[in-house]
């Protein structure tokens, strides 16, 4: 039984690090709170399941669009939404409480023309057999979260320390002002990095959609809390960090409920964001692009 | 004294929403007392929901009468805030509302997990003491002593840290002393709030003090303007009237209230009022960081 | 009777009071439209006006139409409340139906009841809803008439041990599993474990791990039908087979279970007061009435809001005037043959028989009466 509970927990852990890779660099490389990015994680399941059911597009086809999708989504939003604060006094301030507004109408638009109810994909957009291994039960659709979280955390930790345009990104986290005078376009990465944070919530939403058979506007407002706790612990803009930061949390929730008592599985969580936050709050790792507290 | 009938009616009808008016403004000073010393603390809806609760239990178990139980009703809000207070208040800016927020949710899942609270069945059956002069008398009062603090020479401390809080404490601001004093305050009007708002609609339950009533009393202070006390005080009406408002569309009442936040932050980024009670000239705004 | 409620309370304040109109009658309902749980309120309002499209042909109390205003609640308490005062005190509401959950009854039946004005409850299964007051009536089953049918059904199966799971962040979940567990004890089966989970929650391997281990002869879940949903889909990724019986309270009496969880959910009992094959009087009716209107299929809610409207309907023709004290009294003394059966209250205002209630499963995606 703890080989399974173990294996839970790294699942589940799995889909935290992913939900929270694009949120920690959207938050590392702007500094800013973005709410809107739990819809673009709606929003990338939504259009995955007008691709793969309207279309019928196989789903290895249309999560690469869904992402893209979603991605130009948050561009969108985001360059209607921030430019305009980064220049005030108080822009951490304004862009949580406008992206705020924009995400409380979103969500809501979007029930008002999809409908409140639960989707699920076509049965067999992925194989819901699961394979048993020394009685431990995996299912495709939790590899596939799994492999793909590990991927996206090693291209996305490639392109920023081995690309031109990584560097790029690390400058204008690190000093916008300066990086701007080093002659780097800096709402260009701006909007880079808003297209690829937005892409990854996209892909987190279809993946986790996929796993959980179940897409719903609101769907990412549920993650949100659970985001913020992994992109703290792990440390703001750190995706080695919200890697491991988000197994741990999976792990230690899954550990938790099975052995302790369910109830206090939530409570757990946020304990650990707090005493995090009292002693480190940098992260755990001590690696956040950027300004500390 | 009768009221006409008709009169009598109306007030009855728009009761909940008249007290509302009165216990969210108290909300909103709540915010506006942190966030005018330059502080993102998010506990606001933690301290109300620690002041509905004690104030709920302490009127039906100990059966006090509620003028004492309003004042005791602080009490468990202050002691929280001297807790966290000292730890959390090293954070700044986003991390510093990500902590209260984390705590705020830490204290729902305890409701929820306790029996003698109901868990998220709540506490039904609250008697109704809260009147409304009471409401508003309490609302006045706190206004009137943040006008008389902002004139002081506490108000022109409190601008300095909200400006720049490296310099102030260079200045010799005890900004740490100064950051807890807000807090504990912010925790005093929060928990009167939450005590007086249990005390009016007889039901009172978990849900109601998680991170969405946090960010909605954060959204209070910040579409008003927090350059003086009146200015969140506005921001709360506005967003309270606003859902009566629009009862014939159902449909698109949340989007609604979405969309006004989000033009109001882009083009009035003052807030509705955004006047500062200063006697010393402006400083020149932007570019500051 | 819908009057325009122009927006500017400014305007509202000056505005003379309404005057019910001699030739309708007003009656309000407070429903969730907007908002994550909006599903309920819409199903709840589309029984609602199908049943007054065919009671306005006729009219009541000699020719005139109900006129009925259905407000947003969007599942918030003070919002509930604020339409409760709006519809007493303006629209002048001579009785209401509503609210949809039992903890927005909690909040508004105080306020209704010290008015006297009459409020029926379509979906408030929690304990002591009633209690509130003497004008506060339910249509709706309380889970505590339903639970024990569904256990003894699952006993003569041979079940013995049973694990429970429930939600314990909402109060209808929450006040589900009370019921469930003080029933499953006084059944005399053997609790080997209770577990909970967040309603947003998604995923359940722990618990459901945890539980398989136990090896328990039936899983009962308290839950809403998404949480509901995904337990089953995933106990069925853990490899929950057949030799477990899963038994849902109230919540997973939907057909958006077997939308959503496919064939996961084959084979889990409910106990329900309704459902879509029902063949009493009138029901395959209203089945056919409600998919020519609505394209969808009824679900539950829908089928109580339905019989609730028409014994509203029969208890104003029977007070023999608009007026809510009377409505009051005639209301307890209905005896009505819906939808959902043959239909009285108790002296306590409940409903005064169990016997509608049958035990459903559900196979390939849809619900079909236990045998």
């Amino acid at each position: 039984m703890l080989a399974q509970q173990l294996v839970n927990g790294v699942l589940l852990g799995a889909t935290y690090a992913l939900f929270a890779l694009g949120f920690t660099l959207m938050f590392g490389v702007l500094r800013v709170i973005n709410l809107t990015y739990g819809f673009t994680f709606s929003a990338g399941a939504f259009i995955a399941l007008a691709l793969t059911r309207q279309v019928g597009l196989n789903i290895a086809l249309a999560l690469p669009l869904a992402a893209l999708g979603s991605g130009l989504i948050a561009v969108l939003l985001d360059s209607l939404l921030l430019p305009r604060l980064r220049r005030r006094p108080s822009a951490e301030l304004d862009s949580l409480m406008v992206t705020l507004g924009a995400v409380l109408a979103l969500y809501s638009l979007m029930t008002a023309w999809l409908g409140p109810d639960i989707r699920r994909f076509p049965p067999g957009t992925i194989s819901a057999t699961a394979i048993e291994l020394a009685g431990v039960r995996v299912t495709a659709a939790q590899g596939l979260i799994l492999a793909a979280s590990l991927l996206l955390v090693g291209l996305l930790m490639a392109l920023m320390t081995t690309t031109k345009l990584g560097l790029a990104i690390r400058a204008v986290a690190e000093k916008p002002d300066a990086a701007g005078l080093m002659g780097i376009n800096t709402p260009r990465i701006a909007h880079l990095v808003s297209l690829l944070s937005g892409a990854l919530g996209g892909a987190g939403g279809v993946l986790i959609g996929l796993n959980f058979n179940a897409i719903q506007p609101y769907m990412g407002e549920s993650m949100m809390l659970r985001g913020f706790v992994v992109i703290i612990v792990g440390g703001m803009g750190d995706m080695r960090g919200a890697l491991i930061a988000g197994l741990a949390l999976g792990i230690i929730e899954v550990l938790t409920a099975g052995y302790i008592d369910s109830s206090l599985k939530e409570m757990v969580a946020f304990a650990i964001l707090v005493a995090v936050l009292w002693t480190r709050p940098q992260g755990l790792f001590g690696r956040a692009v950027g300004q500390r507290a | 004294m009768t009221l006409p009938a008709w009169l009598d009616d109306l007030l009855w009808t728009y009761q909940t929403l008249i007290h509302s008016l009165g216990i969210n403004g108290l909300l909103a000073l709540a915010m506006y007392v942190v966030l005018a010393c330059g502080q993102l603390s998010l506990g606001q809806a933690a301290f109300m929901g620690l002041g509905a609760y004690s104030g709920a239990l302490l009127t039906m178990k100990a059966g006090l009468p509620f003028y004492l139980v309003l004042p005791a009703s602080c009490v468990a809000p202050v002691a929280f805030a001297l807790i966290i207070g000292v730890p959390t208040l090293r954070l700044s800016g986003v991390y510093l509302a990500i902590a209260t927020i984390g705590l705020g949710e830490v204290l729902r899942s305890a409701y929820l997990n306790i029996d003698a609270l109901g868990g998220a069945l709540g506490l039904n059956g609250i008697p109704e003491r809260a009147e409304t002069w009471m409401i508003f008398a309490l609302l006045a009062l706190s206004l009137t002593a943040l006008v008389l603090v902002g004139r002081s020479r506490f108000g022109r401390a409190m601008e300095a840290m909200r400006e720049d809080p490296t310099a102030a404490a260079a200045m010799g601001i005890d900004v740490a002393r100064y950051h807890l004093a807000a807090l504990v305050t912010s925790a005093v009007l929060a928990g009167i709030a939450g005590c007086l708002a249990a005390h009016q609609s007889s039901f009172i339950g978990p849900n109601e003090y998680g991170f969405e009533p946090a960010v909605t009393i954060l959204s209070f202070a910040l579409l008003g303007g927090i350059g003086n006390p009146f200015a969140p005080i506005a921001g709360a009406w506005f967003l309270t009237l606003l859902p009566e408002l629009m009862r014939d569309l159902p449909e698109l009442r949340l989007a609604l209230n979405g969309i006004i936040i989000v033009l109001a932050v882009l083009f009035l980024p003052h807030g509705l009022l955004g006047w500062r009670m200063r006697r010393t000239p402006e400083k020149l705004a932007g570019g500051a960081r | 009777m819908k009057r325009r409620h122009l927006g500017l309370l400014a305007a509202a304040l000056i505005a003379a009071p309404a005057f019910a109109q001699a030739q309708t009658v007003p009656v309000g309902a407070i429903e969730i439209l907007s908002g994550p749980a909006a599903a309920y309120g819409i199903a709840i309002k589309a029984g609602m006006e199908l049943a007054l499209d065919e009671i306005n042909q006729k009219g009541v109390l000699g020719g005139q139409k109900i006129a009925l205003t259905v407000e947003d609640s969007a599942g918030n308490k003070d919002q509930a409340i604020n339409a409760a005062r709006k519809l007493i005190g303006r629209d002048k509401v001579v009785a209401i139906i509503g609210p949809t959950l039992s903890n927005e009854m909690f909040a508004v039946g105080p306020v209704t009841n010290e008015r006297k004005i009459p409020t029926l409850g379509t979906s408030t299964t929690a304990t002591g809803i009633t209690d509130i007051g003497p004008y506060i009536f339910r249509t709706s089953l309380p889970e505590s008439d339903v639970i024990p049918v569904t256990l003894a059904k699952a006993m003569t199966r041979g079940v013995k041990t049973i694990a429970l799971m429930y939600a314990n962040d909402d109060a209808f979940s929450k006040s589900g599993f009370d019921v469930m567990k003080a029933a499953a004890e006084k059944a005399g089966l053997n609790i080997v474990t209770i577990d909970s989970f967040g309603s947003k929650d998604t995923d359940f391997s722990a618990q459901l791990t945890k539980i398989k281990g136990l090896k328990p002869d039936a899983v009962g879940i308290s839950a809403l039908v998404e949480p509901v949903s995904g337990v089953l889909l995933q106990a069925r990724q853990l490899g929950f087979g057949k030799e477990t019986l899963f038994i849902g309270g109230n919540g997973s009496n939907s057909p958006k279970l077997g939308a959503i969880a496919g064939a996961a959910a084959d084979g889990l009992i409910v106990g329900s007061p309704w459902f879509i094959g029902k063949t009493t009087d009138g029901n395959p009716a209203f089945v056919e009435a409600f998919r020519a209107k609505y394209k969808v299929d009824p679900d539950q809610f829908a089928a109580q809001a339905y019989d609730a409207m028409k014994i509203m309907a029969i208890a104003i023709d029977k007070a023999g005037a608009a007026d809510p004290e009377k409505i009051a009294t005639s209301l307890g003394k209905v005896q009505f043959s819906g939808v959902m059966g043959p239909f009285a209250f108790t002296d306590h205002r409940d409903p005064a028989t169990a016997a509608g209630v049958v035990v459903l499963t559900m196979q390939d995606g849809k619900f079909t009466i236990l045998q």
